[in-house]
């Protein structure tokens, strides 16, 4: 058996296979603009395959274990970038604390996919289709973001420029992700698929228990997700929540723009939205 | 081009690749494990689905340089697992297949979620298997044959 079209082979490159961050991130600066980092490798070897792209040099992170943990801090939950969508679902401290990724991982492809999915790959492509950012922007969660001279923290709302095109440089990977205040919060995430597979809409919810601050999400339809909370919906969370579920998703519903394509046009894309945003309330706060 | 050490099957078999040959091009190819069949080459249809150290992933997805050091499973290396033959006479008896292109990924796949938890049922199986397409859709069959395997994986004396 032996296929010549590109579709079954990968470009030539170099592979290294570090195995600490910082060995990772001076390959990276050594090679600037000619490396990637690969960890699942669902949308790197797909993307090479089809020649959209073609590093020189490939860095595989899977043998870095600072990648791998995910632990309770002060500062929050921290997860390592390259956890998989499979160990995110069965993490006991990612069910607890964080729900919305907890759930949203089961949605990374499916089931054998989800052992190679890994988190910082799934946010980072920055592709409308992620389910990982929608979850991380509702709990407010903050990126590590490296290179070999610097460090930052960048807020996981401010990571996707546009489709493809994400802040961060080609010197640069996330190299954690930490949910802060997570231990008070609560959430979910629900989603709704066409008959292909094709995510229409996602909506995330998280609420954080002690100060009340209600925050949702609607990813995947658009370039970057749409992030609101109480400021820009105008409506402070109180306890007749379970009345105003169909306020809320209509304010809501309002401040959407969504892209019209072969898969769903603009007007049903909102509606989907609302109607998701409704479900993740009720199934939150109970109400009809 | 470089030689990795791999363990396919329980045998180490040494073997020269390229660093961007593909795990299953080298299973195929190289090393003549043959189960392991190829159908969209983009991680859709997991017909490529091997164990690699003990999990399921799609080979036409990942590199064989990844490989290296680590353990590979597929549809052969289960001839030795009692349960495993098992499961596979279960396919037969239930008929679950009828080209049988997708049974190495599906026999491979249903053995790993059993091993985990034999009394999966319901959503949660057919969640679990959907990562394997069967274009002569022999689903049922399938879902029936794992059911009913279910009890060799919760049997202690195999
Ligand atoms: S050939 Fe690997 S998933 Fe289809
Ligand atoms: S039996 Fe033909 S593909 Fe499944």
């Amino acid at each position: 058996m032996s296929f010549i079209t590109p579709y079954f082979t990968l470009p030539k490159f170099t592979y290294y296979k570090p195995d600490s961050i910082s060995e990772a991130l001076s390959l990276l600066k050594q090679h600037n603009g000619k490396a990637r980092v690969l960890a699942g490798g669902v949308m790197l070897v797909n993307m090479m395959k089809e020649r959209i792209a073609l590093p020189e040099y490939v860095i595989d992170l899977k043998g870095i274990r600072e990648l791998k943990g995910i632990n309770v801090t002060e500062s929050g939950v921290e997860i390592g970038s390259t956890v998989t969508a499979s160990e995110l679902q069965q993490s006991d401290i990612i069910k607890k604390f964080c729900q919305p990724l907890a759930k949203a991982a089961s949605y990374m492809g499916d089931k054998i996919l989800q052992n190679s999915v890994t988190i910082g790959g799934n946010i980072s492509i920055g592709m409308p289709s992620t389910d990982g950012l929608p979850a991380l922007m509702s709990m407010g969660a903050l990126l590590e973001v490296r290179s070999a001279d610097s460090a930052r923290m960048l807020p996981s709302s401010d990571l996707v420029v546009n489709i493809g095109r994400t802040n961060l440089r080609s010197d640069e990977m996330i190299t954690k992700i930490i949910v802060p205040n997570a231990a008070e919060s609560r959430g979910t995430y629900v989603k709704f698929l066409n008959a292909s597979e094709i995510a229409i809409a996602t909506v995330a919810v998280s609420l954080m228990l002690v100060q009340k601050k209600l925050r949702i999400v609607v990813g995947a339809i658009s370039a970057k997700p749409y992030y609101f909370d109480e400021s820009s919906i105008g409506w402070r969370w109180d306890e007749n929540i379970k009345e105003n579920i169909k306020t809320v998703a209509d304010a809501i519903g309002s401040n959407l723009k969504p892209i019209s394509d072969a898969v769903a046009g603009s007007e049903y894309r909102r509606e989907v939205s609302k109607i998701l945003v409704a479900r993740a309330l009720k199934e939150l706060f109970g109400g009809t | 081009m470089r030689t990795i050490a791999i363990t396919v099957n329980g045998i180490s078999r040494e073997v020269t690749i390229e660093e961007n040959e593909l795990l299953l091009n080298v299973l195929r190819d190289k090393l003549g494990v043959t189960s392991v069949k190829a159908a969209c080459w983009r991680g859709e249809c997991g017909l490529c689905t091997v164990l690699l150290n003990g999990l399921p992933v799609k080979s036409c997805m990942t590199l064989a340089v990844e490989a290296e050091g680590k353990e590979v499973v597929t549809a052969e290396g289960l001839y030795t697992d009692e349960r495993a033959r098992k499961l596979q006479e279960s396919f037969v008896e239930h008929g679950a297949m009828q080209c049988g292109f997708c049974t190495p990924a599906f026999v491979v796949t249903s053995h790993y979620v059993l091993s985990k938890n034999p009394e999966i049922d319901g959503d949660d199986l057919k969640k679990e298997l959907s990562g394997v397409i069967c274009r002569c859709g022999t689903y049922y069959q399938i879902y029936d044959a794992v059911m009913d395997a279910r009890k060799h994986y919760r049997d202690k004396n195999i």
